[in-house]
């Protein structure tokens, strides 16, 4: 009896100090999304003294329309938006088709082709900039959403299509076999098979490929910094960068309030989905 | 049964992996054999460019720099990323909550958070210095200070960063079956023990992964330094990616920013070969 509740004892001093360290590294990780929030919302003024002031006392809202008035949010925000959907699309597209061959048939070169996609996940972005640039340039596709856009419809020309095809290709080897003789019995096409039966069963892993995709590109800033010049048809991220150069150093409430509305609609997009994401990552479990 | 259909399927990825990564690969290491500025035809130098950038100590300052952040910063990741997961792997009231909380700056743009920290990390009137005076601390100005900025770099890039290897590791303990535990538990063992003795080898596949995937991602970093410091002050946060870029799209000289490329690609296949060859020393088999 004395030794369990001493083991009871045990365990809720384990409890109290897990507590403890979880919330001050939730605290840590939240700090400067408040603080964001804390800034976006001072005078100018005010963000000069020492000590800062942690709660603002007369929330300045018009911080927000002031970012507007000085760069086209708005216009950055349905560029990202145009950016992501239509390149998720794509890529989620491209990855289905290849996963799905190299799930269900089998073909010449199969091993190989395989294991030279999953090669490219090494290569450095950094080694095929440049050529990369080149092909656009010559496409004509400099200073258009098309750089951006199209060679996701071609598997994410950027380091990150091939995960896309792994992923899918794993969730599809685990719906059985039968359905697909089943459906074939039945005169149905492969690719009808593919298109009515394959791909609604896997909404779990499409919804989560395109979560990825999405915030891939939502958050890019390389791509976009390389191919565009022009400030109408940047992304948000490419904007941000050009607010935080024409502002450096001063006027961070405006800056605050810009990185906040960059920022709130895929964290609200994450929150709403996160079940997912965790789910992703169980089911990938990487295995050596 | 063969299937000549299946290369339809193929052909959009396979177009782009041709058009994209294959070509390039290659047209890059002819273009680093190359002097070549964007106005005019590349000329063929040979292997002029790796000469002179081996000769050029600004290099060996930014192989240094790119070294010291992966220094800095893959093992503090790592290690954070770990005991996040290890805080998170049994079932507790509110996981869902502090899982959540911990994934939002994976979430977020690095251009965002790179923004959210430069005004942390202000000198004057940036609130790490001011927790900082709290305790008596006296903070440097962290971006404009040669020795800090790049540290400064490093702490952020955890914080941006943590919640992904967290999500991979608690994947990788789930695994781990229970009935090991209890046994232990029964004979006796300390939670550290059991953590040594079971937790650590089952998952070092994991670790090991997670090592490799983190220790290429590290020698990547670019967005930080293009938002935070664009490689200053003086060439202190100048890392090899950064140095690409500028030789590229400011120098103009594309011939010399293609060598670069295949040396930083050479210096990662290299520390990407040695893990595996370490591998076998600590990577528990079963």
């Amino acid at each position: 009896m004395s030794n369990e509740s001493i083991l009871a004892g045990g365990t809720r001093w384990r409890k109290v100090a897990r507590y403890s360290l979880l919330v001050t590294l939730a605290l840590i990780m939240l700090g400067p999304f408040l603080w964001m929030i804390v800034t976006s919302l001072e005078s100018p003024e005010v963000l000069v003294q020492f000590p800062p002031q942690f709660i603002p006392r007369n929330p300045r809202f018009s911080n927000y329309s002031e970012v507007f008035g000085e760069l086209p949010i708005a216009t950055f925000f349905f560029n990202s938006i145009k950016i992501s959907v239509l390149g998720t699309i794509g890529e989620v597209i491209a990855a289905s088709l290849a996963a799905f061959a190299f799930a269900r048939m089998e073909f010449q070169g199969k091993k190989w082709i395989f294991s030279l996609l999953l090669a490219t996940m090494m290569i450095p972005f950094q080694v095929t900039m440049i050529p990369v640039y080149m092909i656009m340039r010559s496409l004509g596709w400099l200073d258009s959403h098309a750089s951006l856009i199209i060679p996701h419809f071609f598997g994410g020309a950027f380091a990150s299509g091939a995960f896309g095809v792994f992923l899918l290709r794993q969730f599809f080897e685990s719906i059985p076999k039968e359905l697909e003789d089943a459906s074939r019995i039945d005169g149905a096409s492969r690719f009808r098979f593919f298109v009515t039966i394959l791909l609604p069963l896997s909404k779990p892993a499409l919804a989560v490929l395109s979560l990825f995709v999405f915030m891939g590109i939502w958050n890019d800033l390389l791509t976009p910094v390389l191919f565009l010049s022009t400030e109408e048809k940047m992304p948000l991220t490419f904007g941000l960068a050009v607010l935080e150069t024409v502002q450096h150093n001063f006027r961070y409430d405006l800056l605050m309030a810009g990185t906040l509305l960059s920022v709130a609609p895929i964290l609200l997009l994450y929150v709403f989905a996160q079940r997912y994401v965790t789910d992703a990552f169980l089911r990938a479990g990487v295995k050596g | 049964m063969k299937s000549r259909s299946a290369y339809l399927y193929l052909l959009p990825v396979l177009i782009g992996f041709t058009v994209f990564t294959l070509g390039p690969v290659m047209a890059s290491l002819y273009l680093s054999l190359t002097h070549y500025e964007i106005a005019a035809a590349p000329v063929f130098v040979g292997l002029l460019n790796y000469k002179q950038l081996l000769n050029e100590q600004l290099f060996w300052q930014v192989v240094g720099n790119t070294f010291y952040y992966a220094f800095l910063y893959v093992p503090l990741s790592v290690g954070v990323s770990l005991a996040l997961a290890l805080l998170l792997e049994k079932k507790i009231r509110g996981i869902t909550f502090f899982r959540t909380v911990y994934f939002l700056p994976v979430v977020t743009s690095m251009v965002a958070a790179a923004i959210i920290w430069t005004w942390i990390y202000n000198g004057d009137i940036g609130l790490l210095n001011y927790l900082l005076s709290l305790f008596g601390i006296n903070g440097p100005k962290w971006l404009q200070n040669p020795h800090w900025a790049l540290p400064a770099i490093a702490l952020m890039s955890v914080w941006k960063n943590a919640g992904y290897n967290m999500m991979i590791f608690l994947a990788g303990l789930a695994n781990i079956p229970t009935d090991y535990h209890e046994a232990a538990r029964l004979d006796g063992a300390s939670s550290f023990a059991r953590f040594r003795e079971i937790t650590l080898p089952l998952i070092s596949p994991v670790l090991f992964f997670v090592l490799v995937v983190t220790t290429i991602g590290a020698f990547q970093v670019f967005e930080q330094t293009y938002v935070m410091t664009n490689g200053g002050p003086g060439t202190s946060t100048l890392t090899l990616s950064y140095y690409i870029w500028q030789t590229a799209f400011s120098f103009f000289n594309l011939g010399s920013a293609s060598a670069l490329g295949y040396l930083f690609f050479i210096i990662v296949l290299v520390m990407t070969a040695i893990q595996f060859q370490v591998r076998k020393r600590w990577v528990y088999q079963s």
